[in-house]
């Protein structure tokens, strides 16, 4: 009983943070972006990220977050309706003003096609807090999915030099 | 938004069709059209603009007039970053938004933007 109340509450403060400018505690600022993604929340989203933010995607580089916005965000939603996200590990550390939370995430679902989706994805997530709340000032995600992880850095490989 | 993230941004559209979970094929979860201001309108007597001319992103032929009444548009970039208008009217190349969420003042040219097919939520 306990347990599906502290569910129903940790659901209630998502919701919640799905439309918020920020977080009061370092992971929440990770899984409210999540939960942003996942609610089709695209300015929920964006006003969870720092405007400094750096995101390395499986090799590629989003050097600003209006780069991410633009060319990621909207795959990464998608992604993120498309397939179940499980919390598996967390940590989190640092200290003042700079924390990091690291988390990994069974991910689970279907493509189109019906090939399954099932992997570990793992995230480094850098915050930076101003003033009361915390944004993602990083995000560095990556797989155990060797194959996925081959496909992505060949299609990297191939991109024009610039 | 500078020249230099407006040529970044072009050299990884024409660069990248795919990248990190781009990689895994999933249907999109909205139907949404991307875009670049590329003129802001007139102000009414009071100053407020509601209407800005735009291009489609990746260059594309000019949007469907009309059909993206009631849809979403957020701000991606510029002064008004993460800010959320709905879509009253357009025209090929013309977006206006409605009045209730305020003016656009703040969006400038070669600001981007996403316009989703999803309700404002108020």
């Amino acid at each position: 009983m306990l347990d599906r109340f502290l569910v129903f509450i940790t659901l209630l403060s998502l919701v919640n943070l799905a439309g918020a400018q920020g977080a009061r505690v370092p992971a929440e600022a990770v899984d409210a972006f999540h939960a942003a993604l996942r609610a089709k929340n695209t300015a929920g989203a964006l006003s969870l990220l720092d405007r400094g933010l750096v995101v390395f995607e499986f090799g590629v580089v989003d050097p600003t977050v209006e780069a991410y916005a633009f060319r990621h965000l909207p795959f990464d939603m998608d992604m993120a309706v498309a397939a179940q996200w499980k919390l598996e590990t967390r940590r989190v550390g640092g200290e003042g003003n700079e924390r990091w939370v690291l988390s990994s995430y069974r991910v689970t679902g279907k493509q189109p096609d019906g090939t399954p989706i099932d992997m570990t994805t793992l995230e480094t997530a850098i915050v930076r807090r101003s003033g009361d709340l915390f944004r993602i000032v990083h995000l560095h995600w990556s797989t155990n999915d060797a194959s996925f992880q081959a496909r992505a850095q060949r299609q990297r490989a191939q991109e024009p030099a610039r | 938004m500078g020249r230099a993230l407006v040529a970044a941004l072009s050299a990884c559209l024409v660069g990248s069709a795919l990248a990190g979970h781009d990689d895994v094929r999933v249907d999109p979860a909205l139907k949404r059209y991307a875009g670049m201001v590329v003129a802001l309108g007139a102000p009414d007597a009071e100053g407020r603009i509601y209407s800005f001319q735009a291009k489609r992103l990746p260059e594309a032929p000019g949007y469907m007039p009309k059909e993206l009444r009631g849809w979403r548009l957020t701000m991606l970039a510029g002064k008004r970053f993460a800010a959320v208008f709905e879509v009253q009217d357009n025209s090929e190349t013309e977006i206006t938004v409605n009045r209730v969420d305020g003016p656009l003042n703040g969006v400038a040219v070669k600001d981007l933007f996403v316009i989703e097919e999803i309700a404002v939520a108020r």
